[in-house]
């Protein structure tokens, strides 16, 4: 394999594990306040802001992750320029 | 007539947008300003004639109280403002909500209106490029920064940062002063990782089928726009409401 594929590779790899810690996350914060309000639902307007903003704080990350990939394909870019 | 002009914005196809080409792409190499600054002009001008609009109306209507009928410019503006009223109120409280609310309810409506531009065939939104929302994101640190030092005075304000115990505040301090100062960078990458990632998919996806099966992808971008919107101004309160605490010796005694 050339420093191409590698960098292609390490985006990918990059991306997708921060998409599945993510999802995790995400699901077990969602899961919790969903058991949360079928348990009290009166408490359902109270629990959905904390809710929202953890999960902006968790999907935070993954966007981390995501500009981090595309911080490496710009690379990739630039390999390719010199490659030529 | 409104039915079928929308079916037909639907169903054509936005295949150009994945390719990174749009109206303000095309202006911006006519006129050499990039197009992010181009949109934002196209979005703020937007954000000023529905603000012109909303005072005309409320100018000529005799009672206040009284709720158009239907869906009107006036009806969306003030249910929005309503919103963002209640929720200022449950995290920052009544008065600092009050105090604080035309700065919080600026920041929503324009990340809003921005935001949805996004969803539009042929339009991109200025939130995609980092300049943008990392300049949303410095105006807030500014924002809380200087109404936390005009609250509660500026030793006070630092004193903030150094913790409850005087052991501790040399270990505290620097701590909490990087994860104050990369606030504004975490908003911003929050703000434009979400609607870039939103095009972007929305591109990809007309791309692959052109017809019907991106619909789902603009109702999804309507969302995220509205959520991402609302998580900025939530965060921006909390921030305030953080700056401006009242942490009183006789509060903690009262607590004890």
């Amino acid at each position: 394999m050339d420093t191409n594929s590698w960098v292609v590779l390490s985006a990918s790899i990059a991306f997708s594990s921060a998409v599945f810690g993510g999802t995790l996350a995400q699901g077990k914060a969602a899961s919790v306040a969903l058991e949360g309000i079928a348990r009290n639902p009166a408490a359902a307007d109270k629990l959905q802001t904390p809710m929202i903003l953890a999960l902006a704080l968790i999907e935070s990350l993954v966007l981390f992750g995501f500009g981090i990939a595309f911080l490496i394909l710009q690379k990739f870019a630039v390999v390719a320029a010199v490659a030529h | 007539m409104k039915l079928l002009s929308l079916l037909v914005l639907f169903f054509s196809s936005s295949v150009r947008a994945s390719g990174g080409y749009n109206f303000f792409t095309n202006a911006s190499e006519m006129t050499q300003v990039p197009a992010h600054t181009i949109a934002l002009i196209f979005g703020s001008l937007v954000f000023l004639v529905v603000g012109l609009v909303y005072r005309l109306n409320v100018s000529s209507i005799t009672n206040a109280v009284v709720p158009d009928k239907g869906i009107s410019i006036r009806n969306i503006v003030e249910s929005l403002g309503q919103m963002m009223m209640n929720t200022a109120k449950s995290v920052m409280g009544e008065e600092s909500a009050k105090r604080y609310f035309s700065y919080v309810i600026f920041v929503f409506c324009f990340i809003l209106v921005n935001n949805v531009m996004g969803v539009f065939p042929g339009s991109m939104s200025p939130n995609q490029n980092l300049n943008t929302t990392l300049a949303l994101g410095i105006f807030t640190f500014i924002y809380f920064n200087f109404q936390g030092i005009r609250a509660v005075g500026f030793i006070t304000y630092m004193k903030h940062f150094a913790g409850p115990m005087p052991a501790l505040a040399i270990l505290i301090f620097p701590i909490e002063i990087i994860s104050i100062s990369v606030r504004p960078l975490s908003l911003a990458l929050r703000l434009r990782g979400n609607m870039d990632g939103d095009h972007l998919i929305l591109g990809i996806f007309s791309e692959l089928v052109p017809y019907i099966v991106p619909i789902p992808f603009y109702a999804m971008g309507i969302f995220v726009g509205f959520l991402q919107a609302f998580v900025f101004t939530l965060l921006t309160m909390i921030y305030i409401g953080m700056a401006t605490a009242h942490h009183d010796h006789d509060e903690h005694a009262a607590h004890h």
